[in-house]
């Protein structure tokens, strides 16, 4: 099964073959390390870090290019305002208007945190398939109603978007759901209404059928034997030593306030 | 209304994932004492996926266009399995689209998930009416609730998280107001998103009225 988040996980960078439980404890663990950072001269490090591990992961640019674009507008909508109202140290005046450095000094701070924590994030989700990710989740402790949920919400995630996207243009046809006009209508809300009861009625019922295939093939039941570990090489501890020794350094440095 | 990731500073995150993990246990806790637990797996999985979709459609609101959020009817509907499913859908956003983020996954989890075991809450006093009152007319007033609720009590969790957090030098009067703001400035929606939760539990109670109770989705009593 080849699912649309497994697009780069055939490939061969070192970052694919680490062991997925020691890759997972020590990017996570970066990740955090680097939402702790506060101050501005930890930030090229932090970068530093970040693009030779995107380096290494042979993922390509367009991928990370991609995955930035949609949130990145979301953060500059959060952002954009802090360099003209936070802070005291006026930089720029030009009548009323001014630019704080304190509010400019923000914006690149959570600017870089955001876009290094995405880029690992997206290194860990983009070298790992999907189902070897939640096995990962689940062998460190992980609820097993919540991998299974996660597991079949994706597996018919596609199915359902597709019935509803159905049902949307069977509606349209026969002369509701008019969206291309630039108004508002009330008709619109039961129109939609009765959609999305429709589409939960209907995947309920299919649910249904879902559990009792699923029964049919000894879900639910004790597990006659477990799945084989997976070999640990040397390498992999390595590089989960490296990784959890910089992500203590990134938070010990920053906290200890070396450098400012 | 996700946080992304970087802009909240790691403690938050870190307590986030804390009162995540305990709400997730409780809610997990109350699924394990139910007859069958894992029967609910796959109608809530599958209804995720339905809410999930159904929350990507945008409604023409001149001069933008709004989408629902969902979670006070997906705790009407799924009960204590809401928490999770928001839980399982903010993950699969951040992994699949970059939305919301991993370290803020937890305060997003909290964000979306407690109003909608609040709304759960709140629909499930219709039980407490006696019959002498219109069935319809409580479940139509308790689900528009459910929905304002959940929408509502989200949007302020929100707005307070980013505001009280930004790493800026706003005084406390005006983060205050600006909250104030924001908040009225989206009472419409939620008043649309209440008046949607209404129309689509009466749908279902008329259609599908064993979706609306289901012994799956409540705690073994």
């Amino acid at each position: 099964m080849t699912l649309v988040v497994d697009s780069y996980v055939e490939r061969d960078s070192w970052l694919h073959m680490w062991e997925p439980r020691c890759k997972l404890i020590g990017l996570m663990s970066l990740v955090f390390a680097f939402a702790f950072v506060q101050d501005l001269w930890l930030l090229l490090p932090m970068l530093l870090v970040t693009i030779t591990l995107y380096k290494i992961s042979k993922l390509p640019i367009s991928f990370l290019l991609q995955r930035l674009r949609y949130p990145s507008f979301f953060l500059l909508g959060i952002v954009a305002l802090l360099p003209f109202f936070s802070g005291r140290t006026i930089i720029w005046q030009w009548g009323w208007l001014s630019i704080y450095r304190e509010g400019c000094e923000s914006v690149v701070l959570i600017a870089s945190r955001f876009f290094s924590v995405l880029t690992i994030a997206l290194i860990l989700t983009g070298t790992t398939p999907f189902l070897t990710l939640l096995q990962t989740l689940r062998s460190l402790g992980l609820s097993p109603i919540l991998t299974d949920m996660t597991l079949l919400t994706y597996r018919y995630l596609h199915d359902i978007a597709g019935n509803f996207a159905t049902m949307r243009t069977a509606m349209r046809l026969r002369g509701g759901d008019r969206r291309g006009q630039p108004w508002f209508h009330w008709q619109l809300l039961p129109q939609f209404a009765i959609l999305t009861g429709t589409l939960l009625i209907r995947s309920y019922e299919q649910s249904e059928r879902v559990y009792q295939a699923m029964r049919l093939r000894g879900y639910g039941l004790p597990k006659q034997s477990g799945s084989p570990e997976p070999a640990h090489g040397r390498g992999s501890f390595i590089a989960l030593g490296v990784s959890l020794v910089v992500a203590a350094g990134f938070v010990l440095v920053g906290h200890g306030g070396w450098g400012r | 209304m996700h946080v992304p990731d970087g802009i909240l500073p790691a403690p938050i995150c870190l307590a986030g994932f804390g009162f995540t993990s305990l709400t997730a246990w409780f809610c997990l806790r109350t699924i394990n004492r139910s007859p069958e637990p894992t029967q609910g797996i796959p109608k809530a999985a599958l209804l995720t996926a339905a809410f999930f979709s159904a929350s990507l459609v945008h409604i023409p609101i001149p001069p933008a266009s709004v989408h629902f959020v969902l979670n006070g009817l997906l705790g009407v509907v799924l009960g204590y399995y809401a928490f999770l499913a928001i839980l399982v859908g903010l993950f699969l956003q951040a992994v699949m689209f970059g939305h919301g983020g991993l370290t803020t996954l937890g305060i997003n989890a909290l964000i979306m998930g407690v109003p909608a075991l609040i709304a759960y809450f709140v629909f499930r006093l219709g039980d407490r009416f006696p019959k002498t009152f219109s069935r319809r007319l409580i479940t139509g007033l308790l689900a528009f609730l459910a929905g304002a609720l959940g929408v509502g009590l989200a949007t302020v969790l929100f707005f307070s998280v980013i505001l009280f957090n930004l790493p800026s030098d706003l005084n406390a009067e005006a983060e205050r107001a600006a909250l104030a703001t924001l908040v009225i400035s989206h009472l419409p929606l939620i008043g649309l998103e209440g008046i949607f939760t209404a129309i689509v539990v009466l749908f279902l109670e008329r259609v599908k009225p064993e979706l609306l109770r289901n012994p799956w989705s409540k705690a073994a009593s």
